[in-house]
């Protein structure tokens, strides 16, 4: 980026001076997607003209005017719907059926040919939602979803909810009978309502109820482009029922340009103003969450950090950094920062503060007092208040709003103007001590994953790392959080490239591990990479169901089950909660928290979906021919499971 | 886990008839131990095999315990600061003991040179 042509760079920062307080500049979310996107966006919006001339119909032979008028419906208007979405390079649209858009149902089959938007069929709506949620952070551009109605909406809530959390895009089509003429039954109006989106208005970035065609042109058309401007977020519009069944009767109809969205870009002065006090700053770290949105903003992160010899605490809300790098540390390095860079960061007072999960709720300071905190990001641009999903208010000392990963190619070039050699030879003497702590880390870890090797239930650190052991020469991209499962991943397998990790889940919703999987492994199927999804049986237990759309859809995807048989998480909170309060913790933690009795059959559970399986593995040499089997299978282009029977943690 | 903990009285019957035949009084201390060590839910956080894990918070490993039994000890009824507190209203020394005898012979695990995935790290 900018400093390939540092002139370049320079030329973009002073049109951003002279734009003033906008300072925006064009910098599509993935360039090639969106290059490419606007190219075919020019090419498949449909002409005003083709339209007009869609409007003229003939009268099929035997029926007279009249009859054919009452009969027959020539060009709906949900075609012209489909066409929108095909000007958006709308690749999918996952839904469940409902009869508020059978009009739209219809059109995408046989006007559009079932190909853009193409059906990804999903047994219930969250699943829908999850999917989009896992495909656009690795396809890096958004999906649609279609939900019938009110009872559509509220099903798909919760993942629309991790999706706004995540700030990933998504494109949510709900339908409505708006008026009374044709709600045909009492079934309707319980599927109508005055505001069908307020189920999920308090947490999508925006939306429209369009009255007409254009109009629902036009709001599609911002909805995308709100959609993909930072922060991201879930949009939705309505599709009303008339409007997509009946014929079209307006004249010029026609699809707003679309264009890659633009990214606002931090304050110039300001981050000049950041780079004086990282240059100078004696122990400077970086804190990294949201950030990366593709490979280049890792290969900036590096950047960045190697020129300040910075440690990077990667929070994992993308992958942002290279774990086997030096300068990748954990969050006790904050005890030792004079500047804090946080980089697309949600809890900033979380990283300098800890509050401490006891009776006393005993509040420290992990930072140092007079540790300075700069921001950088898209997280001051907030678009809710009803859900607290900003966190505690922390008044950093120099607050940075814009993008952060198109803002940082400034801040490194500003940083290489303040460094001279002289300053060069000091900071790289940090070197050494953060090579040396990531060394003694790794191999801590190395240490800590051969107790409990050999234990049945199989430990963690097995399940994941006879894993890694058969795919680590592969191309394999890994799709949910690892943090229920001793975050082996994360310690462990060689994490390089942007698309290895997928992020988390955003508002920590259970589901979206095995869900958002499908769509994250849809992503990865055009380059042929192999997918891998380790979640918990609770997690898996909210969406059974998705299963079933890898099958259908022939989507490569291993899935591991950690199967504890135990919501563990929660065991952990009841017992801790007992123990507090010195009641008879002999008397157990289970109910409500256990998953057995009787156990669930995983593997049973994904064949009865046409998904191959094994399990359950309780064993633990078991194990590793189980995982190569279904390796192979994945390897072909299906979907596998393996049910592995667990330690907790 | 409720399996597991089936599994275990399955196991202390194996055990009990085993006795019998001439078990000793270590393997009775050891069983009670183990039922301790999981009635009590050091499981839950600290794994089966006491072998820790970094979930949120992170557990650290407890077994083969590095610390002599006052250290463990203190460590349960006042921990310092995520772990929570063990009073002896709802454990006595004895059970405390007993779960420090069992934590503290749980064997070694295998060196990272016999686990081909690790060494090969
Ligand atoms: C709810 C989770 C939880 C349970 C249940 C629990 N522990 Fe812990 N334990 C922890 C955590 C967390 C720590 C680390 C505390 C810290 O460093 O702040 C810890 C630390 C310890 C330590 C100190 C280890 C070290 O090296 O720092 C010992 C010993 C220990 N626990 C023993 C036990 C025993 C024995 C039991 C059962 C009677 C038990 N714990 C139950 C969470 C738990
Ligand atoms: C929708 C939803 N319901 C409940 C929770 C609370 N919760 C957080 S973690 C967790 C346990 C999930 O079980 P599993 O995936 O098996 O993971 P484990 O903790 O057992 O490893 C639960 C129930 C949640 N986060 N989201």
């Amino acid at each position: 980026m900018a400093n390939d042509d540092k002139s370049d760079g320079l030329n973009r920062r002073g049109f951003l001076a002279g734009a003033t307080a906008a300072g925006l500049a064009a910098v599509p979310l993935s360039k090639t997607t969106n290059v490419d996107a606007q190219e075919s966006n020019r090419a498949s919006a449909p002409l005003p003209n083709s339209m007009d001339a869609a409007m003229e119909h003939e009268i099929p032979g035997g029926y007279t005017g009249e009859q054919a008028k009452n009969y027959f419906v020539h060009h709906p208007g949900s075609d012209f719907m489909v066409d929108v979405l095909a000007a958006l390079d709308l690749d999918y649209v996952a839904l469940n059926p409902g009869s508020a858009f059978r009009g739209f149902h219809e059109s995408i089959l046989n006007y559009g040919g079932n190909r853009k938007p193409e059906i990804l069929t999903c047994v219930h709506e969250e699943h829908a939602a999850a999917i989009a949620h896992g495909y656009a952070k690795v396809a890096k551009k958004p999906m649609a979803i279609a939900c019938h109605g009110t009872v559509g909406i509220q099903h798909a809530a919760m993942a629309v909810y991790n999706a706004y959390a995540d700030r990933v895009p998504m494109f949510i089509l709900a339908a409505d009978h708006g008026g009374i003429e044709d709600r045909t039954s009492q079934v309707l109006w319980t599927h109508t309502a005055r505001d069908p989106l307020s189920p999920i208005k308090d947490y999508i970035k925006w939306d429209d109820y369009p009255r007409s065609l254009q109009h629902f042109g036009e709001s599609a058309v911002r909805a995308y482009r709100y959609a993909l401007t930072p922060p991201m977020g879930p949009v939705g519009i309505i599709m009303e029922t008339v409007l997509q069944e009946s014929d079209v009767h307006e004249h010029g109809l026609a699809v707003p340009e679309v264009l890659a969205p633009t990214l606002p870009l931090g304050d110039p002065n300001a981050i000049e103003e950041a780079a004086d006090w990282l240059a100078n700053a004696e122990s400077p770290v970086i804190y990294a969450d949201r950030f990366a949105q593709d490979q280049e903003g890792v290969d900036l992160l590096v950047e960045l950090a190697e020129l300040l010899q910075a440690p990077v605490v990667d929070q994992k809300g993308r992958m942002n950094f290279p774990n086997g790098h030096h300068l990748s540390q954990t969050a006790g390095v904050v005890g030792q920062a004079d500047v804090i860079l946080a980089l697309e960061v949600r809890d900033i007072w979380g990283i300098v503060n800890r509050l401490q999960d006891a009776p006393d709720h005993t509040l420290t300071r992990a930072a140092p007092p007079n540790a300075r905190v700069i921001s950088l990001g898209t997280t001051e641009v907030n678009f809710g208040s009803n859900y607290q999903d900003f966190t505690r208010f922390y008044a950093a000392d120099l607050p940075i709003a814009g993008d952060a990963q198109s803002s940082v190619p400034y801040l490194i070039e500003a940083l290489r103007e303040r460094i001279s050699n002289r300053r060069a030879s000091q900071i790289s003497e940090r070197r050494e001590r953060w090579a040396s702590a990531h060394a003694s880390r790794r191999q801590a870890s190395i240490d800590a994953a051969r107790y409990a090797w050999n234990a049945t239930p199989i430990s963690t650190a097995r399940m994941s790392l006879e894993l890694y052991d058969l795919v680590k020469d592969k191309d394999w991209a890994l799709t949910a959080p690892d943090n229920l499962h001793g975050s082996w991943e994360t310690r462990l397998w060689n994490i390089e490239r942007h698309y290895q990790t997928n992020g988390t889940s955003g508002a920590y919703g259970q589901g979206y591990g095995a869900s958002s999987a499908v769509g994250a492994a849809l992503g990865h199927r055009e380059h042929g990479r192999l997918p891998i999804c380790i979640t918990g049986d609770g997690d898996t237990m909210y969406v059974p169901g998705v299963h079933w759309t890898a099958a259908h859809h022939h989507i490569p995807l291993l899935t591991v089950v950690h199967n504890n048989r135990a919501y563990h998480q929660e065991v952990m909170h009841v017992q801790k909660t007992a123990a507090w309060r010195q009641r008879g913790v002999d008397k157990g933690v289970e109910p409500g928290n256990i998953i057995d009795e009787p156990a669930i059959d995983f593997a049973a559970l994904a064949r009865s979906m046409g998904v191959f399986s094994t399990g359950p593995v309780a064993s633990p040499s078991e194990l590793r021919p189980a995982l190569a089997q279904a390796i192979d299978v994945v390897e072909q282009g299906e979907p596998a499971l393996v049910d592995v029977v667990s330690q907790p943690r | 886990m409720k399996g597991q903990r089936c599994l275990s009285v399955v196991l202390s019957i194996a055990i009990a008839a085993a006795a019998v035949v001439g078990a000793n009084a270590q393997d009775d201390a050891r069983r009670d131990g183990r039922e301790l060590y999981l009635d009590f839910g050091c499981h839950q956080c600290h794994g089966f095999e006491g072998q820790g894990s970094q979930a949120s918070p992170p557990n650290p490993r407890i077994a083969p315990t590095p610390y002599p039994f006052e250290a463990f000890a203190a460590f349960v009824r006042t921990p310092v600061r995520l772990m929570p507190p063990y009073s002896p209203n709802v454990m006595s020394d004895e059970q405390l003991r007993a779960i420090y005898d069992y934590v503290a012979a749980i064997p070694e695990p295998p060196g990272i040179d016999d686990i081909p995935a690790l060494r090969d790290l």
